[in-house]
């Protein structure tokens, strides 16, 4: 009983009010790079040497994608062996613990802890930060704590095992089934069997007892943008826009110091595995070394000329490498603060990693990069010249860029390369509402259809805004969906009911088979062909029948939705339903990634092939289901729009029609004609019409009090009438046709 | 009112300026916002030249189109034209044409003196627009401001396609404010300029104008719900924003907010906090490299306890001398009485006259303290 109350509920507060709460979105993630390649910059490295089982080395990269991947690693290359797809926005940072732990935070608010050497699996999502989650932090020799920040001035320490001990909450099991990973057929550990079927029945309400609370490290008053803890996790650093390096006890979460001395942001920051040293990078473009012990800064090292944002020191902590927005990689002996330029990058640097002889470089760019370094022996890049002996003011160094002396980088090429595609950086929505035009990073125009989620040309290097204008049409189609690229890749929004507002006749999308009036709705028609792959999952698992009747096992509560608030869309008929046309035929090689959430848990992400169809309600918002499932659209207040007629200016034709004119929300402009032509024409003896030509039937408003005016007329229509019934139809004096 | 003037010239004797004029206002009840605000206009020297020579310049436009422009520029006109020294002058026909354009001072309600004064300067500026306006498709007409090439009023005046008109009004009062975000993540800095004719500023109790143009000036953090859209982050991130002064103006106006609405009052209460306006301003924080220095020439104080009663006069610095403008009224002041007007430290306190809109002119750098 307690089920059917919680799912009524969750229904009720969409169907009964008249003016509905914002309803769940749906999301799609277009991607036509396939999977092995990062689209975003890389937020987050992280190295996995110890191999568990194959003698192989890992790298782990997180990225503004919102995925984090596992590259293989070789003497020559790199090959990306897994695809870690649950977060819904920027992956922030990523941390590696124990034998094969992943720790991932994200833009999304969320912690996840993932098996690292599984495909993809996602242990457990972490819920607790309410603002994006900057950076993590782990203990090098303490494998159960974890320590997680962000924005707002939120600092949490996690028991990693206690946050991990399955607790017998079923929604629990749930979303962690739902998030779980993209190659979910191949996880070590499939979890689809923890999903009660029948998703109602078995769910109770009492079961969110036992629920795992982090430690909390309170006071910050704002946000932070580092992190870092010593290898027994004994000690927490962290800083933010305060400008402070806070020192925490991750045991209590109580303060031990405040330390000052930053003037801008704190971006980056380390502990020596003794725990007595820190350093610290800032936006104030200074790094500097810390005594915790005596609790004051012992040395400010001016190496950028603008903001850092990463460091990485030699396992004795007697070196520093650091990165930032000045494009520059620098490694500075803290002892005798002497500095050398390692190399200089096209893009601002994010983070950095050591391994071996190497340092891996991340940036704003979707590739990673590795450099020689001299990690055991870094005395070694000084001896080569070049190093300069770095001030203990911010402006030094910027002074002496400015004074031309710039230091030549030691090194020229990266060691090795992991390619990422660019990502997409601008982008239009044209007019004909199907297609949008997008310029990635390398400066490739492209323009993709969204209904099937696929590049249809690539211009190559053009003008965007020349080829903008090209694309022009004028049609007028309302705005059914959003987009942005915050993920490198298109992301296309739907929400209810607006995403319904537009139609096309099938005839004019090359659907054969149909009627000259059949229309299709074009998020339906989007919304089935994402879901194809689910539907066909589904009716394995539950059989056809159970769909049979537009009625799915788990959507007992349907019918009662459906008095409400549903009406079954009359326009289309009853045979077009489970059949995805091919106009919004996804592609299988690159499919689409969906990102969304039900009435339970949050939101999650994952690619259209690997829905596994237990996925229900409580995942997906409803009106996604009701409207795959049962053709069931939200009601429309006004599926009638209505036009003026009128005679052309200056024509002597005579008045059709007085009031106004109604017609479907689109209408073929040749029965406009048609009924000008049964008025005039039919209705009329042949001579009382005027024979010079000239006259004409003047147009009037067409409007649209539907959706403020969106519709396929837009302004006027002027229909003009010579000897001959030939009629020319002006929809504001710019489009004509003439039949 | 013979008393009074002669009064002023006695004790300025033979230090009365040269073709200086000191006239008081007549109130035609409840007008001496706009009296406040027309001395303070007046005794701004620069602005008062040019308004003159644009009135010697118009004479026939004046005749044929009346506005508040050649209203101003005729009471101006009349007041430094009178054969006296000293007097009363009723500025009927300017206050008639001001309740005939606009409803909001057509009561014998109080009124805001800042308010009056910002519509009279975006009224100017309207009527020189739209006066330069058609003189671009007919360059022969006289126009009133590209005649007058040899003055300081030249308006640029080569029919510049896009560029926005500069007029006088412009050039004495307008300066530049930048308002600069910083995204913390991508930590690109976007700036957004728009102009302005004079500053808002919030105040507080015990402070002074150079620390309320600081806080004026403070960042502002957009976080949580309101994150800034970072076009290069491509999302939605944390940012720093703040406002600079990119271009200081010829003619400083400094608005402080004392009417202040409180919501649990639920109507408008008049802080007199003390807010101390030194004579001698440096701004600080503008975006070029040295400060811009200022000399405070003039101060519209309120009288009174509540926003919605009370009276206005003004203090005016006339060729080194502080005199005390209080509608008919002239006298002469103490420059260190100047201070009185400050405000209070207590809440409440029998003095009622607090400096409301401070006039300060830029002096050339170095020639101040």
């Amino acid at each position: 009983m307690s089920t059917y109350f919680l799912r009524v509920a969750s229904a009720g507060n969409t169907s009964n009010s008249v003016r509905p709460r914002k309803e769940k979105r749906l999301t799609y993630v277009l991607n036509d790079a396939g999977d092995t390649k990062h689209c975003a910059g890389v937020n987050s490295l992280a190295v996995l040497k110890s191999p568990a089982t194959d003698g192989c080395e890992y790298l782990f990269t997180g990225s503004r994608d919102g995925t984090l991947k596992r590259w293989a690693l070789a003497e020559d290359g790199a090959t990306c062996s897994a695809t870690f797809e649950s977060h819904v926005d920027w992956v922030n940072d990523a941390v590696l613990t124990g034998s094969n732990t992943l720790v991932s935070c994200s833009s999304d608010t969320t912690v996840k802890v993932w098996n690292g050497l599984s495909e993809g699996y996602c242990i457990k999502t972490l819920r607790q930060h309410s603002d994006y989650v900057t950076t993590l932090a782990s203990a090098e020799k303490n494998s159960n704590v974890i320590a997680s920040a962000g924005l707002g001035g939120e600092v949490f320490i996690w028991d990693l095992e206690a946050a991990l001990t399955p607790t017998s909450k079923s929604g629990d099991a749930t979303e962690e089934d739902c998030s779980n990973g993209v190659n979910g057929s191949g996880s070590s550990l499939p979890m689809t069997s923890i999903r009660p079927i029948s998703s109602g029945n078995n769910i109770s309400l009492q079961t969110q007892s036992q629920v795992y609370i982090p430690v909390t490290a309170k006071g910050h008053k704002e946000s932070v943008y580092a992190l870092a803890m010593n290898e027994s996790g004994s000690l927490l650093v962290s800083g933010g826009t305060e400008k402070v390096v806070r020192v925490w006890d991750p045991r209590t979460g109580s303060k031990t110091m405040k330390l000052k001395g930053h003037t801008d942001n704190i971006r980056a920051l380390l502990i020596d595995s003794t725990g007595r040293f820190c350093i610290s990078g800032s936006s104030d473009s200074m790094i500097r070394l810390w005594d915790l012990g005596q609790q004051r800064c012992v040395h400010s090292y001016a190496v950028h000329t603008d903001s850092v944002w990463s460091l990485a020191s030699t396992p004795t902590f007697s070196h520093v490498y650091s990165g930032g927005r000045d494009l520059s990689l620098y490694l500075t002996d803290l002892a005798t603060r002497e500095s050398v330029l390692m190399c200089t990058k096209e893009h601002p640097i994010l983070q950095l990693a050591l391994h071996d002889d190497g340092i891996w470089v991340a940036t704003t760019d979707s590739s990673v990069h590795r450099w020689a370094a001299e990690v055991r022996n870094p005395q070694k890049v000084f001896q080569r010249g070049g190093s300069f002996l770095a001030g203990n003011l911010s402006f030094s160094r910027a002074r002496v860029s400015l004074e031309g002396s710039t230091p030549v980088p030691v090194y020229k090429e990266p060691s090795l390369s992991i390619p990422g595609t660019p990502g997409i950086v601008q982008h239009e929505i044209l007019n004909n509402r199907r297609h949008v035009l997008t310029k990635d990073t390398a400066g490739t125009v492209k323009l993709w259809e969204i209904t099937r989620g696929t590049v249809i040309h690539n211009y190559g290097e053009v003008s965007f805004e020349k080829k903008k204008e090209e694309l022009f049409e004028m049609v007028s189609i309302p705005a059914w969906f959003t987009v942005d690229t915050k993920l490198g890749n298109l992301s296309v929004h739907l929400d209810t009911p607006q995403c319904f507002s537009a139609e096309m006749y099938s005839a004019d999308l090359h659907i054969p088979g149909k009627p000259e009036d059949d229309k299709v709705n074009l998020a339906r028609e989007t919304l089935k062909g994402l879901l194809a792959h689910w539907l066909a999952k589904r009716k394995q698992r539950f059989g056809s029948q159970a769909l049979a009747n537009g009625e799915a096992p788990a959507g007992k509560d349907v019918p009662t939705r459906n008095l409400t608030a549903s009406k079954i869309e009359v326009d289309g008929s009853a045979d077009n339903d489970a059949a995805v046309y091919p106009p919004f035929e996804f592609s299988a090689a690159c499919p689409p990634s969906i990102i969304t959430e039900g009435s339970q848990s949050g939101p999650w992400r994952k690619k259209i092939t690997d829905l596994d169809g237990t996925e229900d309600e409580k995942d997906m918002p409803w009106w996604v289901v009701d409207c795959v499932m049962n053709n069931r659209l939200p009601p429309r207040e006004n599926t009638k729009c209505s036009f003026y007629l009128h005679p052309c200016e200056g024509s002597t034709v005579q008045i059709l029609t007085q009031g106004k004119l109604s017609a479907p929300r689109i209408l073929r402009i040749h029965k406009v004609v048609n009924y000008v032509i049964e008025k005039m024409v039919l209705d009329k003896p042949l001579d009382s019409l005027n024979s010079d030509g000239a006259a004409g039937v003047s147009g009037g408003q067409v409007t649209h009090p539907a959706n403020g005016g969106d519709g396929i007329f837009r302004t006027g229509l002027k229909p003009w009438q010579k000897l001959k019934p030939s009629i020319e139809i002006l929809c504001s004096n710019q489009a004509s046709l003439i039949p | 009112m013979g008393a009074a003037g002669s009064k002023l010239e006695k004790a300025l004797g033979d230090q009365f300026p040269e073709g200086e004029r000191y006239f008081g206002l007549e109130n035609f009840g409840n007008t001496c916002y706009c009296n406040s605000v027309l001395q303070a206009l007046y005794f701004c020297v620069p602005f008062r030249e040019q308004l003159l020579d644009y009135y010697s310049n118009n004479k026939s436009l004046a005749d044929a189109d009346e506005n508040l422009l050649t209203c101003l520029a005729d009471l101006f006109m009349q007041i430094s034209s009178q054969k006296k020294k000293t007097g009363v002058i009723a500025p009927k026909r300017f206050v008639q044409r001001l309740k005939k354009q606009n409803e909001i001072f057509r009561s014998y309600m109080h009124q805001d003196a800042h308010e009056f004064l910002n519509y009279l300067l975006n009224e100017l500026v309207d009527i020189l627009e739209k006066e330069a306006s058609p003189t671009k498709s007919d360059q022969e007409t006289s126009s009133p401001t590209e005649k007058n090439a040899n003055g300081p009023t030249s308006v640029h005046d080569n029919g510049d396609k896009k560029e926005p008109l500069v007029t006088w009004v412009h050039k004495n009062f307008q300066g530049i404010l930048t308002n600069e975000t910083k995204c913390l993540r991508c930590e690109t800095v976007t700036a957004r300029d728009e102009t302005f004719l004079d500053l808002s500023l919030d105040i507080e109790q015990n402070s002074s104008i150079t620390s309320c143009l600081k806080n004026f000036s403070s960042t502002e953090t957009l976080n949580a719900e309101d994150k800034f859209f970072c076009d290069k982050c491509c999302s939605l991130q944390e940012a720093q924003k703040r406002m600079k002064i990119k271009k200081p103006p010829h003619i400083l106006v400094i608005h402080l907010k004392r009417f202040k609405y409180i919501e649990q009052l639920g109507r408008y209460k008049k802080l007199s906090y003390r807010v101390v306006f030194p004579l001698e301003l440096k701004l600080s924080n503008t975006v070029e490299d040295a400060d811009a220095e200022y000399s405070l020439f003039a101060v519209v104080v309120h009288v009174g306890s509540g926003p919605n009663h009370g009276h206005y006069v003004s203090l005016v610095k006339s060729h080194n001398h502080w005199l005390f403008f209080d509608d008919e009224n002239v006298e002469m002041i103490d420059e260190s009485a100047v201070q009185t007007f400050f405000g209070s430290a207590q809440e409440y306190s029998s003095n009622t006259d607090h400096g409301y809109i401070l006039f300060y002119e830029r002096v050339p750098n170095g020639s101040t303290s």
